[in-house]
């Protein structure tokens, strides 16, 4: 490098050299020539102590680069560490906080409590000593003990398992042997048929019944349930059937979808007719009309049966619209009745009037649904009472027979059938309907021999009237409700509400002699217990009634009012011809009894033939109309 | 229901009715004539039953309300009663002669002076009962006597009966002074409805009797009849009121009379005929001076004024 240098610097250096030679060779060229080789040898060592500097700061340079480099490596060193350790570091962090977020599963499963994991756990799982003091320890504890429990639990749950199978599968089997057994049963059922006949049992015919009443409407099913428990504990004569049919009674209710099907075909259908005429408002109105008064297809028939073999047929319908139910009577007896034949009778055993007012009141021509009303307006139809002659009468009782029950004021949404309210009334209803049906039939034989003119009086009651009666009944006609209220004596009576249109009217004249006595006779459905009720106007010497004479008055008490001694043996049917009889003995009284006006010529018209203790008595001068048996006189009173 | 009898009471707020059921209703007349009158004013404050059979006749003394019916005389205490006790204080039957037949008591007459109760009735005779006890007999009727009446200024009383008579009779001495047989005047006489004498009312000079004769005004000394009303029902009760005579019987109508014998008016009443009349004259309840009626029903017809009649009390 050195030489390099050097040679670098001599051309330089020769250059140099050749220009001073010029100027002063002369002089001293000995003197310069020493001066030039001073100087070139001083130039040279100044080119070499140069040359020394330049190397020497190279050198110098060099060092100090070196000196730096390492230093810069070492930092770098350094710095990589750092960056290393710092990532590290970070690293770790991260590390931490995701082991600080983690949520082990452990957390959410839901321990036993501490308490309860100490008492239970086995010592070997809790180590109290030890997890007490460290809850890591404790945590590990409980979730062991908890693995433990599970494995227990899932052991169990599989021996469960097994054991369900194992059951399942038996009742399989038994079900198996049990629809086997069903036909055998059956064949068997069949066999004892004959049995069942021949011992009178119908257990067969119950069960069939019992079917049948499956369909039948709640109100007829509280009936049917009732009527033939009530038969059975109490009433041996009272028999219970289901009549109707059953198959429209099923089809009363399918099931939903059957009606949607319908339902698309009846759209298709309704396109076909409205393409036809229209039916005019009347059919369509008409068709309403039957569809609300649509009965249920079953109905219950009843039918009670008297000592004298005389029976009354009770079939009662549901009309499934209107919600209530109806009946229909029918009376067949034994022997052949002899009707009366005079006109303006009225068949107090037809259908129509045998049930009438069988509870006060109660007259079944309207419908005891308050809601009806609405229903009818809908409808067009004014009353049901059109209507029940083929319908059938609503009578109050009938629906509490079915368990129906009508609040009287407002109407309810909803009746149902309850139970309770039929049994109540089956018994009283049961026994007034057979003393309706004697009663009706013991009247319609009296009726038909008072026609005649002759009041039967049985021999228990012949005590009760002395032996020589005179007067005599000469006609017994049925008058009618308007007639009834015409008559001017009448009067007082249809004001204190005893005549109703739904009563009975009759007129019987007596006679004796020149006198003529009218009885208007009001006579309650609800005979025998309530007594017919008789207002009395004598024709003899002048018109006589009770408002104008006491002693009328005191001859309708005696019939009327003190009608208990009248009635005759049991169960008393016999009231109305005694009461007749009684007023022809009154009658007789009344007129020998008067006292002679001595005025008129002549005897009197009716000699005394009664025997009397007194003729008169009391500020009203009242006859003796009461009659003493045996001692047979008459007293007052 | 018939009404035979009515007595008001001694303190003249209550009226007391008797009927053919033996019930003796007591209603409260100054309630009912009170301006707040209501429906329940007109019925009974309290019934109760007093005897088996009718309660013909009811009289009041100064404490007690006497009812007399089949036989037997009961006397109540009014304070009691108004209170609703109906316990009877005593009850005694005057001595009968035949047992066959318990005879009626058909009238009760009060003899203020000897503290003494007349009756009449079925048995054809008057009994005298003194109020405390003690009872004698005054014989003399043929049949059975309707009516009673008392003559105040000579101690006599008078009793009309079914054989048509009326008779006088001195209650010191217990003799008949007078018979009157009705039936034979001509002016009165009425056959055809019979001869017994319904009713008697007496003004000492003065007796008017009806029933089946027509209604008669008679001069008791002379024993002639003076005026004869002109009416055909038969009376069952009169009394002499102020100038006027009140009658009623068949009918519904009581019957005001002059005593000249024309009719001043005629009322007419809810029953279909009367059998009792009561004035209510009593000093200490001037405002419920009325006079009542009663008959042939449950009703009892209150007049305030004679000219019509006001309401009617109900006993049931």
């Amino acid at each position: 490098m050195s030489t390099e240098s050097n040679k670098k610097r001599k051309p330089k250096v020769i250059r140099s050299d050749g220009a001073p030679p010029e100027g002063k060779r002369n002089r001293s060229e000995i003197d310069l020539a020493s001066e030039i080789e001073e100087r070139r040898i001083q130039s040279c060592v100044h080119f070499m102590t140069l040359k020394k500097l330049n190397r020497l700061a190279h050198i110098r340079l060099k060092k100090g680069r070196d000196q730096t480099h390492e230093a810069k490596q070492k930092v770098d060193a350094y710095h990589l560490q750092l960056q290393n350790l710092l990532y590290e570091v970070m690293h770790l962090q991260k590390e931490i906080t995701k082991c600080l977020e983690f949520k082990s599963k452990h957390e959410e499963i839901e321990l036993v409590s501490m308490e309860e994991f100490y008492r239970e756990a086995p010592p070997e799982i809790s180590k109290c000593e030890i997890t007490m003091g460290d809850p890591h320890q404790q945590t590990l504890a409980r979730l062991d003990w908890e693995l433990e429990q599970r494995k227990r639990l899932a052991e169990k749950y599989k021996e469960c398992l097994a054991s369900k199978e194992k059951i399942l599968k038996e009742i399989e089997v038994k079900k198996e042997y049990l629809s086997s057994l069903q036909p055998r049963l059956s064949s068997i059922m069949q066999a004892s048929l004959p049995v069942q006949e021949y011992l009178f049992m119908p257990f067969d015919q119950a069960h069939k019944q019992y079917e049948t009443a499956r369909h039948l409407p709640p109100p007829l099913y509280v009936l049917f349930v009732q009527a033939s428990a009530y038969g059975q504990a109490c009433d041996k004569k009272l028999s219970v059937a289901i009549e109707g049919n059953v198959e429209e009674a099923k089809a009363l209710y399918k099931p939903p979808e059957d009606s949607q099907d319908d339902e698309s075909d009846s759209d298709a259908e309704e396109e076909q007719t409205t393409k036809r005429r229209r039916p005019t408002l009347g059919v369509q109105l008409d068709d309403k009309r039957k569809e609300m008064l649509k009965r249920h297809p079953l109905s219950v028939m009843l039918d009670l049966r008297c000592k004298d073999d005389s029976m009354l047929h009770l079939t009662f319908y549901y009309l499934m619209n209107l919600n209530i139910m109806t009946v229909k009577a029918r009376v067949s007896t034994a022997t052949e009745i002899v009707t009366p034949v005079s006109a303006g009778y009225v068949d107090l055993l037809s259908p129509d009037m045998i049930l009438s007012c069988l509870y006060p009141g109660d007259h079944g021509k309207k419908t005891p649904n308050p809601a009806n009303q609405y229903q009818f307006d809908k409808v067009g139809i004014l009353t049901l009472s059109d209507y029940v002659l083929e319908l059938g009468h609503p009578y109050l009782w009938v629906q509490k027979l079915g368990g129906l029950h009508f609040p009287k004021e407002q109407p309810q949404h909803t009746v149902t059938a309850d139970n309770s309210l039929s049994a109540s009334h089956m018994e009283t209803t049961m026994k007034l309907l057979r003393t309706r049906l004697q009663a009706r039939l013991a009247l319609t034989k009296q009726f038909a021999s008072l026609e005649h003119g002759i009041v039967p009086v049985s021999s228990e009651c012949q005590r009760l009237f002395p032996a020589k009666i005179v007067s005599r009944l000469v006609k017994w006609v049925a008058i009618a409700y308007e007639d009834y209220m015409e008559l001017p004596y009448t009067r007082d009576i249809v004001e204190a509400g005893l005549a109703e249109d739904t009563h009975l009217y009759y007129l019987a004249l007596i006679e004796r002699g020149t006198a003529k006595l009218q009885a208007a006779v009001v006579l309650n459905p609800g005979y025998s217990s309530i007594p017919p009720i008789f207002r009395l106007c004598l024709n003899w010497k002048g018109e006589k009634t009770s408002s104008n004479d006491d002693n009328i008055r005191a001859m309708e008490s005696e019939v009327s009012v003190c009608y208990r001694e009248l009635y005759g043996p049991r169960p008393g049917y016999q009231l109305l011809t005694n009461q007749l009889q009684r007023l022809c003995v009154v009658l007789d009284v009344y007129l020998e009894t008067e006292s002679h006006d001595t005025s008129v010529e002549g005897p009197k018209e009716f000699p005394q033939e009664k025997m009397c203790l007194r003729l008169v008595r009391g500020p009203s001068r009242m006859k003796p109309f009461k009659y003493n048996h045996p001692q047979g006189f008459f007293s007052h009173r | 229901m018939t009404i035979f009898s009515q007595s008001v009471s001694p303190c003249g707020k209550f009226l007391a009715a008797g009927n053919n059921y033996g019930q003796i209703a007591i209603f409260s007349l100054s309630a009912a004539l009170s301006s707040e009158a209501k429906e329940e004013s007109k019925k009974p404050l309290v019934t109760f039953v007093a005897h088996d059979g009718p309660v013909y006749s009811l009289v009041s003394t100064d404490r007690h309300l006497l009812s007399a019916g089949d036989g037997e005389v009961k006397a109540w205490l009014w304070g009691e009663i108004i209170k609703k006790g109906c316990k009877e204080v005593w009850s005694r039957h005057p001595p009968y002669r035949s047992s066959l037949e318990v005879p009626e008591i058909n009238a009760l007459l009060l003899n203020p002076k000897e503290n003494s109760l007349l009756l009449a009735g079925g048995d054809c005779q008057l009994h005298t009962m003194d109020l405390e006890t003690g009872s004698f007999t005054l014989r003399g009727h043929t049949d059975y006597i309707h009516c009673l009446a008392l003559r105040e200024r000579s101690p006599e009383v008078l009793s009309g009966g079914e054989d048509g008579t009326v008779r006088l009779w001195d209650l010191r001495t217990g003799e008949e002074v007078q018979t009157i047989e009705v039936y034979r005047h001509e002016e009165c006489a009425r056959p055809q409805n019979g001869k017994w004498i319904g009713c008697l009312a007496t003004d000492s000079d003065w007796m008017v009797c009806g029933g089946g004769p027509a209604l008669t005004l008679w001069h008791l000394r002379s024993a002639t009849p003076t005026t004869v009303f002109p009416l055909r029902a038969p009376q069952k009760h009169v009394t002499f009121y102020q100038d006027l005579i009140l009658s009623a019987g068949q009918g519904p109508c009581v019957n005001q009379w002059q005593l000249s014998g024309e009719l001043k008016a005629q009322v007419p009443g809810s029953s279909p005929s009367l059998l009792s009349l009561s004035l209510n004259q009593q000093p200490a309840a001037p405002e419920c001076k009325v006079l009542t009626a009663a008959g042939n029903s449950c009703r009892v017809d209150v007049f305030t004024n004679l000219g019509y009649r006001a309401f009617s009390l109900s006993f049931s």
